[in-house]
């Protein structure tokens, strides 16, 4: 190597493996009590969040309907589903998890509705309802205009693809009469294709605000009440949406698109900005290559494009996602995890991996698998004891839980990774 | 005289070949996070999905002869959002120099052809007796008409000295005094710093028009002079790309250097940091408000966040810390200007400022009346499309402000300070 | 059923039963001998084995050991189509390699075997082979050369039923099933049928009625009350991979066996395939272990299949003809047999069945025949030299053809929908308009089957939402009907996923899942 290669260490108290939901929510608590935190992953996938923090929508094993009440449900899976990561956690301990987790949010400019005791139904580009149990600001006048039945315009633009605002309309007007739809062109867009991210980059600027305003305002009519694709502004949606309504008079909000999604790219722009500047130690673009466990920590190894980086951490909690952020790997013979090589809980074999029928509403037995913790979220090793004093695991890469068709991702992410966190502090004392 | 074709690469192949497995063509999504956060999306009807698909489709003629990567900047901000790391730039870099010369957009390619008619390795020609010649004449001048710096000193081959300083072309061809803030920074920090006559260039074209043989032997000279004065740092000037085409350069080509690569902007905080440049931010009495441009080259592509760090630091020093606006996204995730790759050379005018209006409007969210960006290119770019699109900014690199700070900025030093800045001195 | 049921009747001349390449090119003899028909098909185009192959033109070469006069009629067929359907095929040419564990006794003779069918079949050396083919395995140790190609089954379906429709309106009617024929007097006076998507009932009046239904010939012959009809079925899995990894089509050198042939497809290529006799046509789909079996046996002549990263898996049913004894059902005829059903007390009904892919034209030939013949219409066969006019609404299913027009165009407001194939909106608009089977609300599938969309890695995972936002922006899709569309799309293309996912692919499926069940919950329709 002709230049320096810059040997980098780090050390802290608590590293995060994991850019996801849990990993920084796990950040995020770990920031409130003072734990020196370094987190490490390859952002990415975190970016596709609809924005919807769901904590449990359905319940194991058949996922027949839409749950009202998931604290409720929670009880129900205790009976039934004791493993379910859920069930693991006081419900108390969950609330103020969901309760700092959002709080924490709004301060930095992306305010979500509390916590509350029951779900509410979000919006879908397809004109379906979801279950959900937090809903971005900017989203929550869509979910009380449904459950009112409010006269309602959904606009939707000229090239954005994906997000038909007469789709939304047809799947929805026997529940909502009064709601209708308008296509519109977004200011100063050059001809053929448009991305939501775009749009949302555009709208912070006042100009195109105000040029927006007045087509929303035609587009509306007489109607009090608008939804949009999700473009209310990347970096300060509540701003957006706050000015927007006060530019036109209306009410205004936004629905999830299909990626790529504004809200997932809201998440991770602000917590990659502003984790650094609370005292993280963050790498968001790589992956850790060696994790060992020594004597009172660990040892994480990775590498940029300058050579070697190490962290030393007292405690490691391993949140690395699924298939789609790698936090487990899908072979030909079975899933593993890539990183320690911890057991996977899975099906005996690819056979049982996947039921006959796509939508059945069972779900699948692979997105079940996963890695097994003990009470206070170690994982355990072969022999069924944790792997190490030091190391915890939060987020979907658990066993006994399917996020997908329980509708209970962000809920397993944040209140594991409250838990784990809780379980480092003690351990740091 | 025959027209000369462009030759079909197998792209399908050669993404196999370059990039690393699991983060190759083959891994990709198609969830469009890349086309989505890229300011080419919609340029000659492409973007970095369209190009992925297109190679794995086997469309190679069309790919190989797109003027898209002409407009795609290698900024490698596709790679950053991906959630597979997927290097669409480096198949953008293989395409350009797969194109015969003459088919290549001819500024560029005379930009690189300047670059080795001489031993100064400029982009302008300045061959290298005329450079010593305007530093000294400069040099002389200011000595003279500004007696604060009646001994500054502005080294030329200096052997064994600290830092081996290049100097973009510009200032030297058409505005020689911008040279000036610079050297009163070294003095006052009591830099022990040079330039060299051979190889003092910083731009380098030659890697934009992708000619990789012109870009190795330009690296090549400059590593040498470096090597030759036997500096122990070479001390990048405010231009993004080159940093990057030497330090990448360096690497690719194999090449030794007996020094290390570092930025103006890390050593500006470190003087700042050690009270060796007493800035502060008094000056600012209007509250007049910045923003900073991460140049692609520096940040996303080289150092990364820390450098990122630094730079806002110095600017917060600089302007006072309520008057600093970050723009959104920013740091690595921010987007690239598109004055880099070569496209102010290019003569696509259009496309260059359709690419631009994302950064545009990054800017105009801030509401800032001046960009702060030690990157050339971003300089005349931003400049370029705050024309364009009607935005009321203004562009400086730091040492302008620098100078400001400190009271030192003298009367020809002052080109790019608007009216508002030029009452606060 | 509470709700009245619509009725309707129609006449022609002659009712076609089963939409495989067999039927569409019975269709289109047929109106070159000015025979008006009507094709019908419970499902939509090449439901069976038609869209269940390996898109293999053979040249014969494969058959040459166990089935001499099949070698021929390949031999024979694959030159005329590549004259006459030149636009549905690649000429890529073939290989058969031996690697180390092959028998070298085969390997050597193969040459002379091919000689007797008229098969040019040239030994090359390892080198070359290996310059043709780098990813071809280093423990080669034969090679030969063979006209093998590639054929588009479901462009060439397509393009068969479009040109009879424009030689004399004959037609084709998707998701209509046959219930039952009303018998009279020793012929068939009609056909009864169901719509399954409106529910209604249509009685087919015809002179002659065909049963070209492939692996289902025999319960259609069954209610037609003939028993002559006696077939086995073997299901063959294959596998597709996401990108293409050979220019050629590579057979195994070696007696026809497991995982032995990886044929090109266009974009893609196509691993298998395995035979395994299955007694009911219902529960046919691809198994794990057959997947596994595919790559292993795979692997062997092209290394890289080990690691490649597949996209989806099908399986297709061979009707072997019950004649065959022999306990490897390679082993049995792959000749077709057409019944005319003499000794069953019927005289204006017939079968084809058995048969392949490539040999398609001739069966058709001589089922026209047969019924022409019946009709006392003795027009001549014209299909064997009269090429295939090209059709616009048809050309959309051709790999890698679709972004090519889209780039050639240049409009940016024709946006792109499946990004994986690059199948703009202008392509929609056309298949939905004026495509064989196109009609008042075409399902996904539908309209999938006739371009290239859901084909691409995703497997439509992202292109189905977007295809269905915009059928509904342009009203063809108006309720929820329209999110069923999706669901089943979806669902049909899981089939394909389901045992191929590992790796990279394991990655697609689950941001799939995430958001069709996560975020629009497809899984919660009412009717699912």
């Amino acid at each position: 190597m002709c230049m320096s290669e810059e040997d980098r260490h780090f050390s802290a108290e608590l590293a995060v493996i994991g850019t996801g939901l849990a990993g920084f929510a796990a950040s995020i608590f770990a920031l409130k009590r003072n734990i020196k935190t370094a987190q490490v992953g390859n952002t990415g996938a975190v970016a596709y969040t609809t924005g919807y923090l769901d904590l449990l929508g359905s319940l194991a094993p058949d996922y027949l309907a839409s749950i009202e009440d998931p604290w409720q449900g929670i009880e129900q899976l205790r009976d039934s589903h004791p493993r379910h990561p859920l069930c693991r956690i006081p419900k108390d301990d969950i609330f103020t998890a969901f309760e700092q987790f959002t709080s924490f949010l709004g301060k930095c400019g992306i305010a979500y509705t509390p916590p509350g005791e029951f779900n509410v139904s979000g919006l879908t580009p397809a004109g379906t309802l979801k279950p959900t149990l937090c809903v971005p600001a900017t989203m929550q006048v869509g979910s009380a205009a449904f459950s009112q039945k409010e006269p309602c315009v959904i606009i939707d633009f000229k090239g954005l693809k994906g997000f038909s605002s007469r789709q939304v309309v047809a799947n929805l007007k026997d529940r909502w009469p009064k709601l209708s739809s308008k296509r519109v062109e977004f200011p100063d867009m050059v001809s053929g294709e448009i991305y939501p991210e775009v749009m949302a980059r555009s709208l912070e600027v006042p100009a195109t605000r105000e040029k927006l305003a007045k087509i929303l305002a035609s587009a509306a009519g007489d109607v009090k009440v608008i939804g949009l694709p999700a473009i209310l502004g990347m970096h300060a949606p509540d701003l957006v949406r706050e000015e927007l309504e006060q530019l036109t008079g209306l009410q205004i909000f936004e629905i999830p698109t299909m990626p790529p999604s504004v809200p997932g790219i809201r998440l991770r722009e602000m917590f990659e900005q502003l984790f650094p500047q609370k005292g993280v130690t963050l790498i968001p673009q790589q992956k850790v290559d060696r994790l060992v466990f020594i004597e009172n920590g660990a040892q994480l190894s990775l590498n940029d494009s300058f050579g070697p980086i190490s962290i030393h951490a007292k405690s490691v909690i391993l949140a690395t996602g699924r298939f789609l952020s790698g936090g487990l790997k899908a072979g030909v013979d079975g899933v593993s995890e890539p990183l320690l090589k911890l057991p996977v809980t899975q099906p005996d074999s690819r056979r049982e991996w996947y039921r006959e029928k796509y939508t059945d509403r069972r779900g699948h037995a692979v997105n079940s698998a996963g890695i097994e913790v003990d009470s206070s979220f170690r994982p355990l090793d072969n022999h069924g004891r944790p792997y190490s004093k030091n190391l915890f695991a939060a987020g979907v890469i658990l066993a006994h839980q399917d996020w997908i068709r329980g509708r209970c991702g962000a809920g397993v992410a944040i209140a594991t990774a409250y838990k784990a966190v809780e379980e480092v502090e003690k351990l740091l004392k | 005289m025959t027209e000369k074709t462009i030759p079909t690469l197998n792209f399908k192949e050669k993404a196999e070949e370059l990039l690393p497995e699991g983060a190759s063509f083959e891994a990709c999504l198609t969830c469009g996070l890349c086309s989505s956060g890229c300011p080419a999306s919609g340029i000659e009807n492409m973007d970095p999905r369209k190009f992925i698909r297109m190679a794995m489709l086997g469309m190679d003629k069309e790919l190989s002869t797109s003027k898209w990567i002409w407009a795609c900047t290698q900024c490698k901000r596709c790679q950053h959002v991906c959630p597979m790391s997927i290097d669409i730039s480096q198949l953008v870099f293989l395409a350009r120099s797969n194109w015969p010369r003459e088919k290549k957009p001819a500024g560029i390619v005379r930009s690189c052809q300047l670059i080795q008619s001489t031993d100064s390795t400029s982009a302008m020609g300045l061959p290298p007796e005329d450079f010593v010649f305007v530093v000294q004449d400069v040099l002389e001048e200011v000595r003279e008409q500004q007696p604060k710096f009646k001994n500054m000193q502005a080294p030329m081959d200096k052997k064994g000295a600290h830092f081996f300083v290049n100097q973009n072309s510009r200032e030297p061809m058409s505005e020689p005094d911008e040279m000036v803030p610079l050297w009163k920074i070294f003095d006052i920090v009591g830099a022990n710093w040079t330039y060299s006559s051979k190889a003092w260039a910083a731009e380098n074209f030659c890697m934009f028009s992708g000619n990789e043989e012109a870009w190795r032997e330009v690296i090549k000279k400059r590593v040498d002079a470096v090597n030759e004065l036997g500096c122990e740092v070479w001390l990048n000037t405010e231009c993004g790309h080159s940093y990057y085409t030497m330090w990448n350069g360096i690497n690719r080509f194999g090449m030794k250097a007996d020094f290390k690569l570092e930025s103006l902007v890390t050593y500006y905080a470190r003087w700042i940091r050690e009270g060796k440049l007493p800035v502060n931010s008094d000056w600012n009495r209007k509250n007049i408000t910045f923003t900073v441009q991460d140049p692609c080259m520096i940040v996303r592509k080289a150092y990364g966040e820390s450098i990122a760090e630094d730079m806002r630091f110095v600017t917060k020093s600089l302007v006072g810390e309520e008057n600093f606006i970050d723009m959104q996204p920013n740091r690595s995730a921010n987007y690239c200007c598109g004055g880099g790759g070569g496209f102010l050379q290019a003569g696509m005018t259009e496309h260059r400022r359709t690419y631009g209006k994302r950064k545009f409007d990054q800017i105009a969210a801030t509401g800032a009346s001046y960009v702060l960006t030690p990157c050339h290119n971003c300089h005349s770019q931003i400049e370029d499309i705050g024309h364009h699109y009607r935005g009321s900014y203004g562009v400086v690199h730091f040492w302008t402000l620098i100078c400001l700070s400190l009271g030192i900025l003298g009367e020809n030093e002052r080109t790019y300070l608007g009216p508002d800045l030029l009452e606060c001195i | 059923m509470t709700q009245k049921q619509k009725r309707q009747t129609v006449e022609t001349d002659v009712l076609i039963i089963g939409g495989g390449v067999t039927g569409a090119g019975i269709m289109r003899d047929l109106a070159f001998r000015g025979l008006q028909t009507l094709l019908i098909d419970r499902k939509d185009l090449c439901a069976g084995a038609s869209g269940g192959n390996h898109g293999l033109l053979h040249s014969g070469s494969r058959y040459i050991s166990s089935d001499l006069h099949s070698a021929i009629e390949c031999r024979e067929e694959s030159t005329i189509l590549k004259h006459v359907a030149s636009q549905c095929i690649e000429e890529t040419g073939g290989l058969f390699v031996a690697v180390e564990g092959d028998d070298p006794g085969f390997a050597e003779n193969f040459a002379a075997l091919c000689q007797p069918a008229g098969i040019a079949c040239n030994p090359i050396s390892i080198d070359d082979a290996k310059k043709l083919e780098p990813l071809l395995s280093d423990k080669l140790f034969k090679a030969y050369k063979v006209p093998d190609a590639t054929v588009d089954p479901f462009r060439l379906a397509l393009l068969n039923v479009a040109h009879a429709r424009m030689i004399n309106s004959s037609s084709f009617r998707p998701h209509t099933e046959l219930l039952h024929f009303t018998l009279k007097d020793g012929k068939i006076e009609s056909a009864t049928c169901r719509d399954n998507q409106t529910n209604s009932i249509l009685t087919i009046y015809a002179n002659q009625y065909v049963n070209a239904c492939g692996a289902w010939a025999m319960n259609i012959a069954q209610l037609a009350g003939c028993k002559d009809v006696n077939l086995l079925y073997s299901k063959g899995t294959l596998l597709v991979s996401h990108d293409r990894l050979t220019t050629h089509v590579v057979n195994r050198l070696r007696p026809p066996g497991d995982g032995d042939i990886l044929v090109p497809g266009g974009t893609v290529s196509v691993l298998g395939t395995t035979s395994i006799r299955v007694d009911d046509l219902i529960t046919v789909k691809p198994t794990v272990a057959e997947i596994d079996i595919n790559v292993r046996e795979g692997t062997a002549m092209i290394p890289a299949l080990a690691k490649a990263r597949y996209i989806r898996a099908f399986s297709g049913v061979r009707p072997l003809l019950q004649s065959a004894g022999g306990s490897d059902d390679r082993e049995a005829t792959r000749g077709f047999a057409l019944l005319d059903h003499s000794t069953q007390n019927l005289s204006n009904f017939c079968t084809i069945t058995g048969g392949k892919l490539t040999t398609y034209r001739l069966m058709a030939e001589k089922t026209s025949d047969l019924v022409a013949g019946r009709l006392n219409n003795s027009e001549p066969c014209q299909t064997h030299v009269t090429p295939l006019p090209d059709e616009e609404s048809c050309k959309w299913t051709e790999p890698g053809a679709s972004p090519k027009y889209w780039y050639k165009a240049n409009d940016p407001e024709d946006m792109i929908l499946c990004e994986c194939e690059m199948v703009p909106q202008s392509a929609i608009d056309e298949i939905v308009k004026d495509a064989p089977g196109a009609e008042k609300e075409m399902t996904l599938k539908a309209i999938a089957l006739r371009s290239r969309a859901g084909k691409g890695p995703c497997q439509g995972s992202f292109c189905g939402i977007r295809i269905a936002s915009y059928l509904y922006d342009q009203g063809h899709y108006h309720d929820k009907t329209g999110l069923i569309h999706m669901r089943d799309f979806f669902n049909e293309r899981f089939k394909g996923t389901r045992t191929v996912t590992w790796g990279l692919q394991a990655a697609q499926m689950e941001l799939a899942e995430a958001l069709h069940c996560g975020l629009l919950g497809l899984d919660n329709l009412e009717n699912n």
